[in-house]
């Protein structure tokens, strides 16, 4: 699902006061972010994000280092606040991270104590059973429950039954997002966050995790916000792009250059590539750094 | 090939001969030098030879302590029941009662240094109290506890409370702040909720480096123990050593030296080896 209009920076401003739409999943209104430096001053991150994301949508947002891109997806997880202005999620004001709001980092993205199918359980596992009540009988029937869940999301994500048993740090880089994906998917979240996920895999797995993923949403229709830096990869997996860039002085904040649906035609790629070059103001040369 | 490179490994063998050497080379010169002042002095007690050392292993393990009154039956005991009742094993009870207080005692010292890493409120209100009480020198104060709290066990607990738990609650502190903050994101993006993440997200994950720590502190532990069963104490290892000091009894001193550190050394063992077996996936930096 895409947006129904292709929106320049200063067309979304506008739509924000309207009533929100009944598919409307996550609202950035206004959204201001600033640090305070070690001599007084301020930084300014974000400058003024107005932004609306539709359930179904996967949405890439794309900038150059340091533009506040992992920024605006902590703030949607809710694990950072803005300085100024709200984000809503179904209504209601993101305060912290919860269940609704899937993650997968790009670092450590599992808990190194857990087998592969210990992280995938511990979701279903924590929500319904505290510490004390994880000693009932129940715990143990509803545990054979979770561990058939995990095991057919294992196997969704391409990986063997006998990986099941294995400790984060016998996995590949690769395995290790893949047993990320069906950790966060386990829980059905809303929506799904991904911050730079891929971007410490070499470009084979890489290409595999990207073609994963974009099936993963296919079938499941869960809400992705991706962020990553690599054109390629957002114009490849997104429905919706946004890119977010500094207009002018280095001092200003980052605000939505650029905000446009991707077709799903693959003569229009370029055009659309070159548009988000000049939007972010990087080439796809400067991925490589 | 110089053996000072950084690339050169000895073989197994070497490496077996290496490591022991300073043993046999200690035990040598040990016994070298208790010949040669035997010969000068056969009366000699400041370095006993191996006779007088396995009489004294003997007297302290099979002997009650002379203070105490003998059993009636005492010719008529099993070998058993003797040791049972010989000062060695009474000590070692006296002392590891002791240590094993102070041990349990490290536990909530681990929950504090949890809880300060990860709840803002509890960091502030303890950090700067801990920060100060960890420079107090335990063995300063011993006088004051001996005053307030009497010579029985409950001063010398405080002595091992003072001198160790700011370091096992500091470290615990510290370990719970180097867990990535994504895996506290993660935790609440899975459902979990505060003390979820406390328990089964973040202290599982520190708790190999804990026991690591609690490890390297068995030490210290044992240096505060002995400080406060030398100065006020009628029973213990360090009681005995210190009662045998006046009396020049080196034959016994010794042995229970090296008892000591055998009874540490299996500890650490035991606590290096369960930590491996219990958390197959801790790999030591």
């Amino acid at each position: 699902m895409v947006p129904g209009s292709v929106t320049e920076t200063g067309a979304t401003q506008a739509a924000v006061h309207a009533e929100p739409a009944p598919d409307l999943l996550i609202r950035l209104e206004n959204i201001h972010v600033s640090y305070e430096l070690a001599d007084g001053s301020r930084k300014k991150v974000l400058d003024g994000i107005d932004l609306e994301i539709r359930r179904g949508e996967f949405v890439s947002v794309i900038g150059r280092t340091g533009c506040g891109k992992s920024t605006l997806l902590r703030l949607v997880l809710g694990s950072e606040q803005a300085t100024e202005g709200r984000v809503l999620a179904g209504g209601r004001e993101v305060a912290r991270p919860d269940r609704d709001r899937g993650y997968v980092p790009q670092k450590y993205s599992l808990f190194p104590d857990k087998t592969v199918i210990d992280n995938i359980t511990f979701g279903p596992e924590v929500e319904e059973f505290s510490l004390l009540t994880r000693f009932r009988p129940m715990f143990y029937r509803r545990r054979k429950e979770f561990r058939a869940e995990a095991m057919r999301q294992l196997r969704r994500m391409g990986l063997h039954e006998s990986d099941a048993t294995k400790y984060p740090d016998q996995l590949s880089g690769g395995m290790q997002q893949r047993v990320a994906i069906a950790q966060a998917l386990v829980m059905k979240p809303k929506i799904l966050l991904m911050d730079e996920a891929f971007s410490a895999l070499d470009p084979g797995t890489r290409a595999g995790m990207q073609k994963l993923i974009r099936q993963v949403w296919r079938e499941t229709q869960t809400t992705v916000l991706f962020v990553t830096h690599n054109i390629a990869e957002a114009i490849h997996l997104g429905t919706r792009i946004v890119v977010l860039a500094k207009d002018g002085a280095e001092s200003s904040g980052s605000k939505v250059a650029l905000d446009l649906p991707v077709p799903g035609v693959d003569e229009e790629l370029p055009k659309i590539a070159e548009r988000v070059e000049a939007a972010a103001g990087h080439s796809r040369l400067d991925e490589e750094e | 090939m110089s053996v000072l490179s950084i690339s050169v490994r000895p073989s197994r063998i070497t490496g077996w001969v290496l490591s022991w050497f300073l043993f046999a080379a200690g035990i040598s010169l040990y016994f070298y030098t208790a010949q040669r002042r035997h010969k000068e002095n056969p009366d000699d007690r400041v370095v006993p030879t191996l006779a007088q050392l396995g009489a004294g292993i003997y007297q302290a393990a099979m002997n009650p302590d002379a203070d105490e009154e003998p059993a009636a039956d005492a010719a008529s005991q099993s070998a058993l029941d003797r040791f049972r009742n010989g000062m060695l094993w009474k000590d070692t009870v006296a002392s590891a009662r002791r240590f094993i207080y102070g041990l349990a005692l490290l536990f909530p010292a681990v929950l504090l240094g949890l809880h300060m890493g990860l709840f803002p409120y509890f960091g502030t209100f303890f950090l700067r109290f801990i920060l100060f009480f960890d420079k107090i020198i335990a063995l300063s104060v011993l006088p004051i506890l001996f005053i307030a709290f009497g010579i029985d066990e409950l001063s010398k607990v405080m002595l091992i409370v003072i001198g160790v738990t700011p370091t096992i609650i500091l470290d615990t502190f510290n370990l719970t702040r180097s867990v990535p903050p994504e895996q506290i994101v993660k935790g609440f993006t899975l459902g979990a909720r505060d003390f979820d993440v406390a328990y089964r997200v973040v202290l599982k994950q520190i708790w190999p480096r804990v026991l690591n720590s609690i490890r390297l502190n068995l030490k210290p532990l044992m240096l505060f123990l002995f400080a406060g069963e030398m100065i006020a104490s009628t029973d213990g290892l360090a009681y005995r050593i210190a009662l045998l000091r006046r009396h020049m009894g080196m034959n016994i001193i010794i042995p229970y030296v090296l008892w000591v550190a055998l009874l540490l050394f299996l500890v650490d063992l035991t606590m290096r080896l369960l930590n491996k077996r219990l958390h197959p996936w801790f790999r030591e930096a």
